[in-house]
C-alpha cells in the first residue's frame, strides 16, 4: 500500500516537474514514447494476454490516425473528440475482426491479419478524395479549451494523462476476472471453453481493446507528426510494433513503455548511422527471440513492477 | 426414463471412414455416480466430449434435464450445469491454483466490465468472496497448501486434484470424469473414492467417470456400462458387469481380475 | 481478349507457384511455415546484383556465386535460428521467422539503398505473336523453371529413398530417427533447398517486379497460393499458383486494375476462412 502510493505520488509530481527541466525536444520524445506505448500496449493485449498472434496493429494505429484527422477537417470534429470517436469504431472492427479466430489461429491468424493490414493499406492509397492517396494529408492541429497545441511540451499535457489513464485501465482489467479468463483462454482454450467461457467473444473482445488502443495511439502520434504517409501503416510496422512488445516484455503492461523508450530513444544512439535503424531494430527482435523464447518478458522485473498495482485485501502471493 | 439426468439417445459419431460411436444410449440418473468402461479406442472419451459439446453427432440426441443439448457451444453446456476434467490435464499452467479455480467461479461472482476496469464498487467484495470460495474448494480436494503455486510445477497427484476442483468450481449438477484415476497411487485412489463419495452424498452431485482403474470404478459406481468399438455391450451394477462373460472376454483380463481379487 | 488475359497471367501464376513450393518444401519438410521467404526470394535476387554492383563480377559467376551463399544463408537460419527455436512456442517461431525476413529486407535497405534496381532478364523479353496470341520467351522461361522444380521434386520426394527418409522425418521425428534417420540432417538439406530455391525464384521474379527492399512482399501471393493448393501439397503449391495468377488477371481486367492485390488479399482471406485445406489438402482432427 504505501509502496505504491509513494510511487504514484512521485509519478504526478515527475510528470508536473519535467517540463521546467526538460527541452523541448525531450518533451517530444516522451510523447512519441507515450503515444507509441498505448500502441504497443494494444498489442499486449490481444497477443501477450489473450495468445493471438495479430499483425494488424498498424491497420488500427492508420485508421485511428486518418479517421481522426479526416473526422477534424471535413466535419469539423475537434481531435479530441474525433480521436475517441474513431478508436470505438476501430475496437468495432476490430471486435469483427477477432470473429475470425473462431476459425482459424496460429499460422492462419498471423497471415489472415497480415492481408487484412495490407488491404487497409492499400484502401489509404487508392481512396486519393478522402486520404490524400500516396501522398498522404495533413494532420489539423490539436485544439482543446480554445488553445492550440502544436509543440512537444504543449501535446504533453494531453498525451501524458491519457496515456496513463488508459495504462491504468488496462493494468485493473488484467487484475480482474477479465484478465483471468483471457489468460486462462491463451493457456488452454479447451478448459476455458468447458468452464463456461465464451471464448470467442472474450478473443473477439481483445481484438477489439488492441483496436481501441491502436487506433487513441494513432490519434496521437497523426497529432505529433502532423502529416500521415500511408507507406507508415504496413505489415513492416506491424512487426516493428510486434518487436517493441516482445523486447519490452509481453507479459506486463509495462513492457510497453520499456520497450518504446527502448526503440525511440535508440536512434539518438545511432547518430550517424539513421539508414541502419531499420536493421537494428529487426536485429534486436531476432535476439530477443533467440535467447529468450519462451520468457517474452522477464518474470522478475514484472513481479517488481506488480507493486505499482492494487492488489485485493485477501493479498495474492 | 424421462427422470434422468442426462439422457445419452442413440448416439452415432463417425470421423471419416471410423465410427467411434454406433447407436449407443445411456441414462444417468440424478444423484448417482455412473463409470464408462472399456478398452482403449472403445468411444469412451469421445462419449464425454459429445455431451461436452465438442464433437457434433452424426445421428441421435443428448439431452440434460429435459433439454436438448447435442449441437450446442461447449461454454452454454458447461453453463447448463455440466462441467468436465480432462485425460491430458488441462490446467491453467502459468496461474497459480487458487487463480485457476476462481476462474470457474467468477461466473458466480459477476461484475461487469466497466467495474472490472475502475475497480468500482463491488469489485473489491467480489474478488474476495470468490477467492473464499476458491480456497475452499482447494481445501476439499487436499491442494489448499498450494495456493499460491503455479499449476504447472505441482505434483501429478495435486494436479489431478485441482483439476477436480476446478470443475467443481463451475458450481455443477453434472460432474464428468475423463480417467480420474490414471497414474495415481493406491492411496491417492482411496481418497479420491473418498471425495467423489462425500461430494455426492452431501451435495448430491451427479458422476459419470470413465476409467480403466478398477479399484475406483468398482468401489463407487451404482452403474457401469461398457462400451467395446463403439458399441454397448453390457450395462448393470458392478457385480453383474464383474461376471458378464462379454466384458470380461472384450475387457477386463488379467489385469481387472487381480484388480478385484485385491 | 480472355485468351490473351489467361496466357499472361500465367506467367504472374508461375511466379507465386514458384515461391509457393519454398514455402510448401518447408513446411511439409520441417512443420515451420517460414513468414520470411518472400524476403528471402527478394535477398536473393539482391545477391547477384550485390556481386555485380560491388564485387564487379559477370552475370552468371554472380548468380553461381549467389546460389551458393543463399545455401549457406539456408544452412545459417536453420542451425542459428530454427533449431534452437524447435521447441520453442509458435508464437517464438512465428516471430523469429518475420525477424529473419525483417532483417534481410532492412539489410538491404540499409545497404543497397531503399529504390529500385532494374535487373537483366535471361531470355528474350521482346513478344512472340503465337496463334493470335502474344507470348514473351522470358515469361516462358519462369513457367518452364516452375514446372521443372516441381518435377524434381516430384521425383526426389517420391521415387528417391532420401525424399522418401525426408517424408518419414517430417511426419514422425521419433519414429524415423529410431530408424536411423538423422532428422537435423534432414532438416538442414530442406532449409540448404529451400533457399537456393528462393535465389532462383528471385532472379526470375525480379526482372519482372523490379528490385528493391519490398519486392519480398510478393510472399502473401505465395502463401495464398500455396494456402488454395492444400498446405502440404508440391502439386498443389503450383495449381494454387497458376489459379492465383488467373483469378487476380481476371478481376485485374473484369473489376479494377488498381484494385488487383486487394482482391488477392481479400482472396487469402477468404479462403483461410472457408476452406483452409484447400483446394487439394486433407483435414487434421485434433483428440482431446
Amino acid at each position: 500500500m504505501i509502496p505504491r502510493l509513494a510511487i504514484y505520488v512521485a509519478g504526478i509530481a515527475g510528470f508536473f516537474i519535467a517540463p521546467h527541466y526538460l527541452a523541448e525536444y525531450h518533451l517530444f520524445q516522451i510523447c512519441l514514447i507515450a503515444a507509441t506505448a498505448l500502441v504497443v500496449l494494444g498489442l499486449v493485449a490481444v497477443t501477450g494476454l489473450a495468445g493471438q498472434i495479430s499483425l494488424a496493429q498498424s491497420a488500427f494505429v492508420g485508421l485511428g490516425g486518418y479517421g481522426s484527422a479526416i473526422l477534424a477537417t471535413s466535419w469539423g470534429v475537434p481531435l479530441w473528440a474525433s480521436i475517441p470517436l474513431t478508436a470505438f469504431a476501430v475496437a468495432f472492427a476490430g471486435f469483427v475482426l477477432g470473429q475470425l479466430t473462431l476459425r482459424i489461429s496460429g499460422h492462419y491468424l498471423a497471415l489472415a491479419t497480415m492481408a487484412f493490414t495490407a488491404i487497409v493499406q492499400l484502401a489509404f492509397i487508392h481512396s486519393d478524395p478522402v486520404t490524400g492517396g500516396a501522398a498522404g494529408m495533413p494532420v489539423p492541429p490539436f485544439r482543446i479549451f480554445g488553445l492550440t497545441l502544436t509543440t512537444g511540451r504543449h501535446l504533453y499535457y494531453v498525451i501524458l494523462p491519457a496515456t496513463a489513464l488508459l495504462f491504468l485501465l488496462v493494468q485493473n482489467v488484467m487484475q480482474s476476472r477479465f484478465g483471468r479468463a483471457l489468460t486462462a483462454i491463451r493457456q488452454s482454450e479447451t478448459a476455458a471453453e468447458a468452464m463456461g467461457l465464451n471464448v470467442l467473444r472474450y478473443k473477439a473482445m481483445a481484438f477489439a481493446g488492441s483496436g481501441f488502443l491502436g487506433a487513441v495511439g494513432g490519434g496521437l502520434l497523426a497529432s505529433l507528426s502532423t502529416y500521415l504517409d500511408p507507406a507508415q501503416f504496413g505489415i513492416t510496422q506491424s512487426v516493428y510494433f510486434l518487436a517493441v512488445a516482445v523486447v519490452g516484455g509481453m507479459s506486463s503492461p509495462f513492457g510497453a513503455i520499456i520497450g518504446s523508450a527502448m526503440f525511440i530513444l535508440i536512434p539518438d544512439l545511432l547518430q550517424s548511422f539513421q539508414s541502419y535503424l531499420g536493421l537494428v531494430f529487426a536485429l534486436l527482435l531476432l535476439g530477443f527471440i533467440v535467447l529468450r523464447p519462451n520468457g517474452l518478458a522477464s518474470v522478475r522485473l514484472s513481479r517488481y513492477l506488480n507493486l505499482l498495482s492494487p492488489r485485493p485485501a485477501g493479498g495474492r502471493r | 426414463m424421462t427422470d434422468a439426468l442426462l439422457h445419452v439417445d442413440n448416439i452415432t459419431v463417425r470421423f471419416g471412414g471410423i465410427v467411434a460411436l454406433d447407436k449407443v444410449s445411456l441414462d444417468v440418473g440424478r444423484g448417482s455416480i455412473q463409470a464408462v468402461i472399456g478398452p482403449n479406442g472403445a468411444g469412451k472419451s469421445t462419449m464425454l466430449n459429445v455431451i461436452t459439446g465438442l464433437y457434433a453427432v452424426d445421428g441421435g440426441a443428448v439431452s440434460f434435464e429435459g433439454e436438448r443439448i447435442d449441437g450446442r457451444a461447449p461454454h452454454t453446456i458447461g453453463r447448463l450445469g455440466i462441467a468436465r476434467t480432462f485425460q491430458n490435464t488441462e490446467l491453467f499452467g502459468e496461474m497459480s491454483a487458487i487463480e485457476n479455480v476462481m476462474v470457474g467461479l467468477d461466473r458466480h461472482h459477476p461484475y461487469n466490465l466497466a467495474i472490472g476496469m475502475s475497480h468500482g464498487p463491488g469489485y473489491r467484495r467480489s474478488e474476495i468472496a470468490a477467492r473464499r470460495e476458491a480456497g475452499d474448494l482447494l481445501a476439499l480436494v487436499g491442494v489448499a497448501d498450494d495456493a499460491a503455486v503455479a499449476a504447472a510445477a505441482l505434483p501429478f497427484g495435486k494436479q489431478r486434484r485441482l483439476e477436480l476442483a476446478r470443475a467443481l468450481a463451475t458450481r455443477p449438477k453434472l460432474l464428468l470424469l475423463d480417467e480420474p484415476a490414471a497414474g495415481l497411487r493406491a492411496a491417492e485412489i482411496e481418497s479420491l473414492n473418498l471425495i467423489l463419495l462425500n461430494l455426492r452424498a452431501e451435495q448430491g452431485l451427479t458422476i459419470l467417470l470413465i476409467d480403466h482403474v478398477m479399484a475406483l470404478v468398482m468401489a463407487i459406481s451404482d452403474r457401469i456400462s461398457v462400451l467395446n468399438f463403439g458399441r454397448k455391450i453390457a450395462e448393470g451394477n458392478p457385480d453383474t458387469v464383474r461376471k458378464s462373460p462379454e466384458v470380461i472376454r472384450a475387457y477386463l483380463g488379467e489385469k481387472g481380475a487381480h484388480a478385484l481379487g485385491a | 481478349m480472355l485468351a490473351q488475359v489467361l496466357v499472361s497471367s500465367v506467367t504472374a501464376g508461375a511466379v507465386y507457384a514458384l515461391i509457393a513450393l519454398g514455402f510448401v518444401l518447408i513446411h511439409k519438410g520441417t512443420g515451420v511455415v517460414h513468414f520470411g521467404y518472400g524476403d528471402q526470394v527478394m535477398f536473393g535476387a539482391y545477391l547477384v546484383l550485390i556481386g555485380q554492383v560491388v564485387l564487379g563480377l559477370p552475370f552468371w559467376p554472380a548468380v553461381v556465386s549467389a546460389l551458393m551463399l543463399s545455401a549457406l544463408l539456408g544452412a545459417v537460419i536453420y542451425g542459428g535460428f530454427m533449431w534452437p527455436l524447435r521447441n520453442a512456442s509458435l508464437l517464438a517461431r512465428i516471430i523469429a521467422s518475420l525477424a529473419l525476413g525483417t532483417v534481410l529486407r532492412e539489410f538491404v535497405r540499409a545497404y543497397m539503398g531503399p529504390n529500385a534496381w532494374p535487373f537483366p532478364f535471361l531470355l528474350s523479353q521482346t513478344a512472340v505473336s503465337v496463334a493470335d496470341v502474344l507470348v514473351v520467351p522470358a515469361n516462358l522461361a519462369i513457367v518452364g523453371v516452375s514446372l521443372g522444380v516441381l518435377g524434381l521434386l516430384f521425383l526426389l520426394f517420391e521415387k528417391t529413398i532420401y525424399g522418401k527418409a525426408i517424408m518419414a522425418a517430417c511426419d514422425n521425428q521419433v519414429g524415423a530417427s529410431i530408424v536411423g534417420v538423422r532428422v537435423s540432417t534432414v532438416f538442414l538439406a530442406i532449409w540448404i533447398l529451400a533457399s537456393v530455391l528462393a535465389t532462383l525464384a528471385g532472379i526470375l521474379v525480379a526482372p519482372l517486379l523490379t528490385l528493391s527492399p519490398d519486392m519480398g512482399l510478393i510472399g502473401i501471393k505465395g502463401f495464398t497460393a500455396a494456402i488454395l493448393g492444400g498446405f502440404n501439397s508440391l502439386p498443389g503449391a503450383v495449381l494454387g499458383g497458376i489459379t492465383l495468377g488467373v483469378l487476380e488477371a481476371i478481376a485485374g481486367t473484369y473489376i479494377s486494375s488498381a484494385l488487383k492485390d486487394m482482391i488477392s488479399y481479400s482472396i487469402l482471406i477468404v479462403v483461410i476462412l472457408v476452406r483452409p485445406q484447400g483446394l487439394l489438402g486433407g483435414l487434421t482432427i485434433r483428440k482431446v
